[in-house]
């Protein structure tokens, strides 16, 4: 734990140099990681890291929404399978692989376009909160959010039950991103960017103006904040990290999407990571993305014999974690530790004036 | 001129008439108070004012010449008109800064967006924020808290920041729903003067909601009573102080003349 505080001193000292050196030395400290990753261990575990980026991505966007600005949404693997079918399919060949639609633009350009689909999408699930709260405002965003599976799974144009394939990798001139170490590079940068814009949108009026919508919207709309405003302008913004994660999925090699990656268990699971790391935390719900995700991987085939029946213990493990974590732990991990920064801090302030008037005292 | 007028202000709930036809004026400059039994609707009128409830067909407020009847809570913010809750309304895990801050709002001179785009313009603009704010905290005596959560204050701190964060918006009008609730009598002298010399200070009018009444005779400049939604008297202190329908609402008609007077010094 002191290790822990003194990291974030280290930090604080980096940036006073210059505000960009610690994402600078972040940035450079994660280039070799596949290279130690297979050299030491498997290559399979850079998939892993290309997922967890993802998924880095997708939980920084929903703490906007449901961190920063408090509005339950259940809604946002939905928005995920937007950004990635619309890629999937804007760059697939035309006349593609059982009955699939394809309409053959460049990955780069339908990277953004899958972007700006799912920015629109995320203002439609916003929609019910300008109504809704709590539990109501989850309902709704569920029903949207499944019902965007659901249409995928019957469509298929979309790739219905055989899914998408041969989805095109991107490419920087003849080089191709089509493995999992180039694509590592790629999806590690889009998380680290996304990591830092959320900490801009967090340190300026917007995201005070959506913390203290969470916190008390009678307050914030006497303050002068236009309330269905900034909570469409959350949403909005969550949905464009949910469209890059979703579109950079569709493009990660082997290339192939299927609607079991949008379910119900999917949105859990990023919910635990939010929820772990600590709601409205940023770093919190980066250490919860990539904690869970590993604990997801290890634990998805793991199989307890009982009376010689198999039981499957993952969707066990991970509902009654998450009610432990409401329980006992309900700012996460993210949360526990800016308590403890913040103490340390006042407790040097208060000694140093202490320290102050003793001085003054003696002399 | 009037910087704020209500005519004909109406709200009712079903079947309660919460607020019933009040036509009130506030000149520039002035305390006015405002003073009720409990569920007289004084709360009510301050939610109208604000743009927290939507005021009945014919009614009508303007402020500073604007009509404010049908405009939504953030506009009138934006306006000028500013207030405090009486449960205050914190935004409890935001720290003291960030809470003033927050009242900053409506000056702020950048788009929601341009923390994505111009992060340097939002640093700079920032930065000369977070000092202004630094100063007004200090002023009001909580610039050694300015990291702590809000929630972790204590009730007089609470009720220090709900002010400090009204004043941060920077408003022509300041609404105080009991400012002194649950002070203890020193605290809430302390109180009013630092509302007396805010008011100096950024050349605030004021209404205020306060049940006790002494604070209420000697600082406002005129008084209006509410009583079942109506005004049942106005005027300066010691006219409605000597009010008969104003004596009647308070402590009912039987009571003798002289424990009237012993509870309206109380």
């Amino acid at each position: 734990m002191v290790f822990l505080s003194r990291i974030a001193d280290l930090i604080d000292a980096l940036a006073s140099r210059h505000r960009l050196l610690p994402w600078l030395i972040a940035y450079v400290m994660l280039l070799p990681l596949p290279f130690i990753m297979s050299t030491f261990f498997n290559s399979y575990l850079i998939d892993l890291a290309n997922r967890a980026c993802l998924f880095i991505l997708l939980a920084v966007g929903l703490n906007i929404v449901k961190g920063f600005c408090g509005q339950v949404t259940v809604g946002h693997i939905g928005l995920y399978a937007i950004g990635a079918v619309t890629s999937a399919v804007l760059s697939l060949e035309p006349g593609g692989f059982g009955g699939a639609l394809g309409f053959g633009l460049p990955v780069w350009v339908s990277i953004p376009i899958a972007i700006l689909v799912t920015a629109f999408a995320g203002l439609i699930v916003g929609l019910p909160s300008v109504r809704l709260e709590g539990a109501y405002l989850a309902l709704a965003t569920l029903g949207l959010g499944e019902s965007v599976r659901i249409f995928i799974a019957v469509t298929p144009a979309l790739g219905s039950s055989t899914g998408l394939m041969m989805i095109p990798a991107p490419s920087i001139g003849s080089f191709v991103f089509d493995s999992f170490t180039s694509y590592y590079y790629l999806v590690m940068t889009a998380a680290l960017v996304g990591i830092y814009f959320s900490f801009s949108i967090l340190r300026s009026a917007t995201g005070r103006a959506f913390q203290a919508i969470r916190e008390d919207t009678i307050a914030a709309s006497v303050n002068g904040i236009n309330v269905i405003k900034y909570k469409l302008l959350a949403f909005v913004l969550s949905a464009i990290y949910a469209g890059l994660a979703g579109a950079l999925f569709a493009h990660m090699p082997p290339g192939y999407l299927h609607h079991n990656n949008f379910t119900v268990i999917e949105m859990v699971t990023l919910l635990l990571m939010v929820v772990l790391g600590g709601i409205g935390n940023v770093w919190g719900g980066v250490i919860g993305a990539i904690v869970v995700t590993i604990a997801y991987d290890q634990t998805k085939d793991l199989v307890v014999y009982f009376m010689d029946r198999p039981i499957v213990v993952q969707p066990l493990v991970f509902g009654l974690s998450m009610v432990l974590l409401v329980l006992f732990m309900p700012r996460g991990i993210g949360g526990w530790f800016e308590g403890v920064l913040r103490n340390r801090r006042f407790i040097k302030r208060s000694e140093e004036k202490l320290g102050g008037t003793a001085r003054n005292s003696q002399s | 001129m009037a910087l704020l007028e209500t005519r004909n202000l109406s709200k009712s709930f079903g079947g309660l008439q919460a607020i019933d036809k009040v036509s009130l004026k506030v000149e520039p400059n002035t305390v006015h108070g405002l003073i009720g039994p409990n569920g007289s609707g004084k709360s009510t009128f301050f939610n109208l004012l604000t743009g927290v409830y939507q005021p009945d067909e014919g009614s009508h407020i303007s402020f500073n010449g604007i009509d404010i009847t049908r405009s939504p809570a953030h506009k009138i913010a934006e306006l000028g008109l500013a207030r405090t809750f009486q449960l205050l309304r914190l935004y409890g895990e935001l720290s003291v800064l960030d809470n003033v801050m927050v009242g900053y709002h409506p000056h702020t001179k950048y788009g929601p967006l341009a923390p994505l785009i111009n992060g340097a313009e939002v640093r700079r603009q920032d930065k000369v924020v977070r000092e202004e704010m630094e100063e007004l905290l200090e002023f009001i005596g909580l610039a050694e808290y300015a990291e702590i959560p809000a929630a972790e204050l204590s009730g007089g701190q609470r009720r220090l920041l709900a002010l400090g964060r009204a004043i941060a918006m920077r408003p022509k009008m300041l609404l105080l729903d009991e400012p002194g609730a649950g002070l203890s009598p020193v605290n809430v002298d302390n109180l009013m003067s630092t509302i007396m010399t805010l008011k100096k200070r950024y050349n605030l009018t004021i209404i205020v909601v306060e049940h006790i009444l002494k604070v209420v005779m000697s600082t406002c400049d005129t008084i209006s009573v509410l009583d079942h939604g109506q005004k049942i008297s106005e005027g300066a202190p010691e006219f409605v102080k000597g009010d008969p329908a104003v004596v009647e609402a308070y402590l009912g008609r039987e009571m003798a003349d002289e424990d009237i007077r012993a509870a309206m010094d109380a």
